[in-house]
C-alpha cells in the first residue's frame, strides 16, 4: 500500500479529485441551497451551544465560541474519516468488481470527499474569527501542519477500517457508538480549564488521540502553545497507523473483492 | 482465424489456479419453517463462515491469436474465472501469468449515477476507466453519436428507459479497446437496428484485441469466435483443448 501511495501518479490524483467533485455536486443537485446545507447544522450548533455552554461553563463567549467552532469543524473531519472508512469498500463495490478502480483509488476518493466537505465548513471558522476579532499570526500556520497530518492519517484509517469493515460489518456500528461518546469526551463543547492536563480532566485529554489531533489544529489558530506530547502522539499514530495498514493491506487486500 | 507468428510467451498461462472464497451464511434458515424461532434467530444467530472452492486447480495455456471459450453450466465458475483473469480476484493458490492487460466487461451498467445526466455519466465512467479528461472530451461526440442519445444526453439518467440506459452503458464501456478482452456473455443492447451496430462494434473489438476469453451459452457464437474450449464443471476443469471437442464433450455430459 505504501509503495502504491508513494508512487501514485499525479494525474490520477487529478482524476480522483474530479470524480469526488462530481459526486459532491450530484448529491446536492436537487436541493435549493446546495452545499450550503453543509453549513446549516454546524452554524446552528455553534451559535446555540456556544451561547448556552459558555454560560454554563462560566467561560467568556469570545474565548469559548472560537474554541467550539474550530473544535466542531475539525471534529467533522476526524469523525468523517473514521465513520466513512468502515463502509468505504462496500460503497465502492461496483467499481471494485468491474476492475475500474483499485482499493487505493477508492480510499483516495473517500479521503477527498471528506476533505471537500470539511473545506466548505472552514468558512464558519472565518466568520467566527471575524465576529470575535481574533488575530492570526504566522504561528497560526502551524495549524496547517496539523491538518496535513490529520488528512494523511485519513488515508491509512480508510484503508485499515475499510478492510476490517468489509469483513466484519459490525465495525460501522461499533465505530458510530464510539465516535458519539468520543465527541463528548473530547474538549469541544467544554474547555479543559486552566489546570489543563494535570487536572480532573487530565486522563480525558492524555489518553484521547482525538484530542491531540485537535490540539495541533486548534491551538495554533487560537495562539496557544502546543504541548510536545501532542506532537509525539500524533506522529507516533501516523507512523504506527501506516505500518499497520500496510501490513494488513499486504495480507488481506486480495480478499476485499470477495468480502464486499 | 488468424495465423500468428510463433511467440514464445503465451498470452495467458494458468498453473493449478485455485480460488477459494469465504461465504457468509445467515444461520436462520429454519425461520420460514418455524416462526417461533424468530426471536432467537434475530438476536442470537450468527453468520456461519464457510470456505467454498470455486475454481479448482485449473491449468491451461492460451497462445497469441487463440481465443478461448469457457463452457459450463450456470455456477460452474465461468464468470469467476473471468474476474480472476482480469485481476479482480487474486488466486488463492497456483499461478497465473497474463502477458498483457486483460480487461473485462462485466455488468456494464453497474456504477451509473441515476441523478446525473447521460453526459456526466460518460465522463464519470471514463474517469473510472482511467481515461484523462482530455481523452474523454475527444471521445464524447463518438459515444453520444453511437448511443443515438443526442437528444436525451443532458437529461438525468433516471428519466431514461431501460433500453436507453443499456445503449449508453454499452457505448461507454466499449470505447477503450482492450489488449485481452474478457467477455461474460456477448453484449447485446437495444432494438434490432441498434443490435446490428452493437454486433459490428463487438466484432471490431474482438478483431483489434490480441486475445479473447468468452463465456457464453450461445454455442454457434462460440464456434464462430473461439478456437479453444475450456469445459468447467463445479469449478473443476474437465477438458481443455480444441473448441469442437470441448463442445462435443459438454453436450455428452449434459445428456447423462
Amino acid at each position: 500500500m505504501l509503495r502504491t501511495i508513494l508512487t501514485y501518479p499525479f494525474d490520477s490524483f487529478g482524476r480522483h479529485a474530479y470524480i469526488t467533485w462530481f459526486q459532491f455536486l450530484i448529491s446536492y443537485r436537487r436541493t435549493m441551497l446546495g452545499p450550503i446545507w453543509l453549513l446549516v447544522s454546524p452554524a446552528l450548533f455553534i451559535a446555540l451551544l456556544g451561547m448556552l455552554f459558555s454560560r454554563i461553563g462560566g467561560n467568556d463567549p469570545a474565548v469559548f465560541i472560537p474554541h467550539l467552532a474550530i473544535g466542531l469543524i475539525a471534529w467533522t473531519l476526524i469523525t468523517g474519516f473514521i465513520t466513512s472508512s468502515t463502509t468505504v469498500f462496500q460503497r465502492g463495490r461496483a467499481q471494485i468488481l468491474q476492475g475500474g478502480l483499485n482499493l487505493v483509488d477508492i480510499v483516495i476518493i473517500n479521503v477527498f470527499t471528506t476533505v471537500l466537505n470539511f473545506l466548505h465548513k472552514i468558512i464558519l471558522i472565518v466568520i467566527v474569527f471575524i465576529i470575535f476579532g481574533i488575530d492570526v499570526s504566522f504561528y497560526s500556520l502551524v495549524s496547517l501542519i496539523g491538518l496535513a497530518l490529520l488528512i494523511a492519517n485519513g488515508i491509512w484509517l480508510s484503508m485499515f477500517f475499510g478492510m476490517i469493515g468489509a469483513r466484519y460489518r459490525d465495525l460501522s456500528e461499533v465505530v458510530q457508538a464510539i465516535m458519539r461518546i468520543a465527541f463528548l469526551a473530547t474538549p469541544i463543547i467544554w474547555m479543559p480549564g486552566t489546570d489543563g492536563r494535570g487536572g480532573v480532566m487530565g486522563a480525558f485529554l492524555v489518553y484521547n488521540p482525538c484530542y491531540h489531533f485537535l490540539e495541533l489544529i486548534r491551538a495554533p489558530l487560537l495562539g496557544n502553545p502546543i504541548a510536545p506530547l501532542s506532537w509525539i502522539v500524533v506522529i507516533t499514530i501516523t507512523i504506527v497507523g501506516f505500518t499497520l495498514a500496510n501490513f494488513f493491506y499486504k495480507r488481506f487486500a486480495h480478499n476485499v473483492p470477495l468480502w464486499v | 482465424m488468424k495465423t500468428d507468428a510463433p511467440k514464445p510467451r503465451p498470452l495467458l498461462e494458468a498453473k493449478n489456479l485455485t480460488l477459494q472464497v469465504p461465504i457468509f451464511q445467515p444461520n436462520d434458515r429454519k425461520l420460514l419453517s418455524n416462526p417461533s424461532r424468530f426471536l432467537t434467530d434475530l438476536y442470537f444467530s450468527r453468520t456461519k463462515r464457510g470456505i467454498v472452492t470455486i475454481l479448482d486447480k485449473l491449468s491451461f495455456k492460451l497462445q497469441r491469436g487463440e481465443r478461448l471459450g469457457l463452457i459450463g453450466a450456470n455456477g460452474a465458475g465461468k464468470s469467476t474465472l473471468l474476474r480472476v483473469l482480469a485481476g479482480i480476484y487474486q488466486p488463492s493458490s497456483g499461478k497465473l501469468t497474463v502477458n498483457g492487460v486483460a480487461k473485462g466487461m462485466f455488468e456494464i451498467s453497474l456504477g451509473m449515477n441515476q441523478e446525473a445526466t447521460g453526459l456526466e455519466n460518460i465522463y464519470m465512467r471514463g474517469l473510472q476507466m482511467g481515461l484523462k479528461l482530455k481523452q474523454i472530451k475527444e471521445l464524447v461526440p463518438g459515444i453520444v453519436d453511437f448511443s443515438e442519445l443526442s437528444e436525451a444526453i443532458d437529461n438525468p439518467l433516471n428519466t431514461y428507459s431501460t433500453g436507453m440506459r443499456m445503449r449508453l452503458a454499452f457505448s461507454v464501456s466499449t470505447i477503450v479497446e482492450p489488449d485481452i478482452l474478457l467477455l461474460d456473455e456477448w453484449l447485446g443492447a437495444g432494438d434490432t437496428q441498434f443490435r446490428a451496430k452493437v454486433k459490428q462494434r463487438m466484432e471490431g473489438l474482438v478483431e483489434s484485441s490480441r486475445g479473447l476469453v468468452l463465456a457464453t451459452h450461445n454455442t454457434s457464437l462460440m464456434q464462430s469466435l473461439c478456437t479453444k474450449g475450456l469445459v468447467l464443471s463445479k469449478g473443476k476443469m474437465i477438458f481443455y483443448g480444441e473448441l469442437d471437442e470441448a463442445l462435443d464433450l459438454y453436450k455428452q455430459q449434459q445428456k447423462k
